[in-house]
């Protein structure tokens, strides 16, 4: 049933996305952005699942299984929920540099919305 | 009631909604054709997930496979996040830049003095010049250490006159944080310096700006003013940069390879047990926690280097504090 986990995602991205493509206001186009980004985080966890596995920490393995079993398949996708992580700061930093644009354009033109914000046009 | 709070929502025009909704359905088709053909619950683990599984232990002595992934074998991966985030850092930082007294530095209030006297030595200056002029005069006081000038009474004083200055919370919340800040930092440097294996880098940072945050909305900027200051944080960014490509760096000189470990391995679940992974870590821990307060403390502190604006020509909202590219308003 995982498989609902990876559609939710797919429709958190679109929302994301039809929030970039129609809203004016730029404010929300960054949540938008962040929306889309949120849906990565998601699918990344998603994937990493595995039925009847534990986390990917090789300490105290859950009774009748070792180590070394866990090394060898029982455990979530530790490559996945590394992307997971690098996702997560580069979201915060890519946002960041976003909202100091909107800041910097909503003092300069005093507008948010970006259909007014047409000065380098042509 | 529902009616009545629709009435006060603000419309908001819309455009290429046809155009958005076709796309986003294109994108939504490609995006459910591809999660729904992606591995499952039940599929086997990839190649490169298993070598991180029965690697972690041997050759890093590591419990957590994750720590082993992030700083191990895609150490590489992360040494080039870090950079990315340090470039968004700089970026964050340049836009928010509050505006510099260019005068100094430029010598073009003379020499757009000195052209107006030749151009057109009668005309005085506008209203709106002397305006800027004084707007620019007060914020070099401010940037000066100054800081502004409370007025007698507060009402009388337009909005938008000086930047805000946080206040403090009530006793209550400041008590509450007093309590919670030491714990959340210790649980910051334990996540970094030993959870079940050195290596929370990452979250540590984030933890590290969630406290600083909370001494912010709990005391106010200048109760913390002493460590949120941007030389010492971008200093020890640097500081936490340079350890990251010393750390690296020493893995090509001594054992070959970039990112290889070359520190020796003490017991799994012990402070030491990742070899360059706990100074690695460390690093990420500085770079993040700094980076990431920059970022905030640099969004928050946006000077209001507010554009007068054609509609206010009347002074209602009083927040001319000059204009981002002020050679405009001289020597014309």
């Amino acid at each position: 049933m995982i498989v609902a986990n990876y559609l939710t995602s797919a429709a958190v991205f679109c929302l994301g996305l039809y929030t970039v493509l129609t809203r004016r206001n730029m404010i929300k186009m960054v949540m938008g952005l962040s929306l889309m980004e949120g849906s990565t985080y998601l699918l990344f966890v998603s994937l990493a699942y595995r039925a009847r596995s534990t986390a990917p920490v090789l300490l105290n393995p859950p009774d009748g299984q070792s180590p070394a079993q866990l090394a060898h398949g029982d455990a979530a996708d530790p490559v996945l929920q590394n992307f997971c992580l690098t996702a997560i700061v580069i979201g915060v930093a890519v946002t960041a540099v976003f909202l100091a644009v909107v800041v910097r354009i909503a003092q300069h033109y005093r507008t948010l919305d970006s259909d007014d914000v047409r000065e380098m046009r042509g | 009631m529902a009616g009545r709070r629709a009435a006060v929502v603000e419309r908001e025009p819309r455009h290429r909604r046809a155009l958005g909704l076709l796309l986003t359905a294109a994108t939504a088709v490609v995006l459910g054709t591809g999660f729904l053909a992606a591995p499952r619950e039940h599929a086997p683990l990839p190649a490169v997930a298993r070598y991180a599984l029965v690697t972690a232990l041997p050759n890093w002595k590591l419990l957590e496979p994750v720590n082993e992934v992030v700083y191990g074998s895609r150490g590489f991966d992360t040494f080039g996040e870090t950079f990315l985030l340090l470039a968004a850092v700089v970026s964050v930082i340049v836009l928010t830049r509050p505006k510099e007294a260019r005068a100094g530095y430029f010598g073009e209030h003379a020499a757009g003095e000195r052209e107006q006297r030749e151009i057109d030595p009668q005309r005085p200056p506008d209203a709106e010049e002397r305006e800027t002029r004084e707007a620019d005069e007060r914020e070099q006081q401010e940037q000066d250490g100054g800081g502004p000038q409370h007025p007698d009474d507060p009402d009388a004083e337009p909005l938008g006159r000086h930047a805000e200055r946080a206040e403090s919370l009530t006793v209550v919340a400041r008590t509450a944080i007093r309590v919670a800040a030491p714990v959340l930092a210790v649980t910051g440097f334990y996540l970094v310096a030993w959870g079940y294996s050195p290596g929370g880098g990452f979250p540590g940072g984030a933890v590290m700006l969630g406290v600083l945050l909370l001494a912010y909305a709990g005391f106010g900027r200048k109760r913390i003013a002493k460590v949120a200051r941007p030389k010492l944080l971008e200093t020890t960014e640097l500081a936490g940069a340079m350890l990251i490509i010393g750390t690296e760096l020493l893995g090509l000189l001594v054992k070959g390879s970039f990112s290889a470990n070359w520190l020796p391995l003490a017991e799994p679940g012990t402070i030491r047990s990742g070899g360059v992974v706990q100074l690695f870590s460390v690093g990420e821990l500085i770079e993040v926690g700094t980076g990431l307060s920059i970022v905030v403390f640099a969004v928050l502190g946006v000077r209001q280097d507010w554009t007068p604006s054609e509609d206010d020509a009347d002074g209602e909202d009083g927040g001319h504090e000059g204009d981002d590219d002020e050679g405009r308003g001289q020597g014309s």
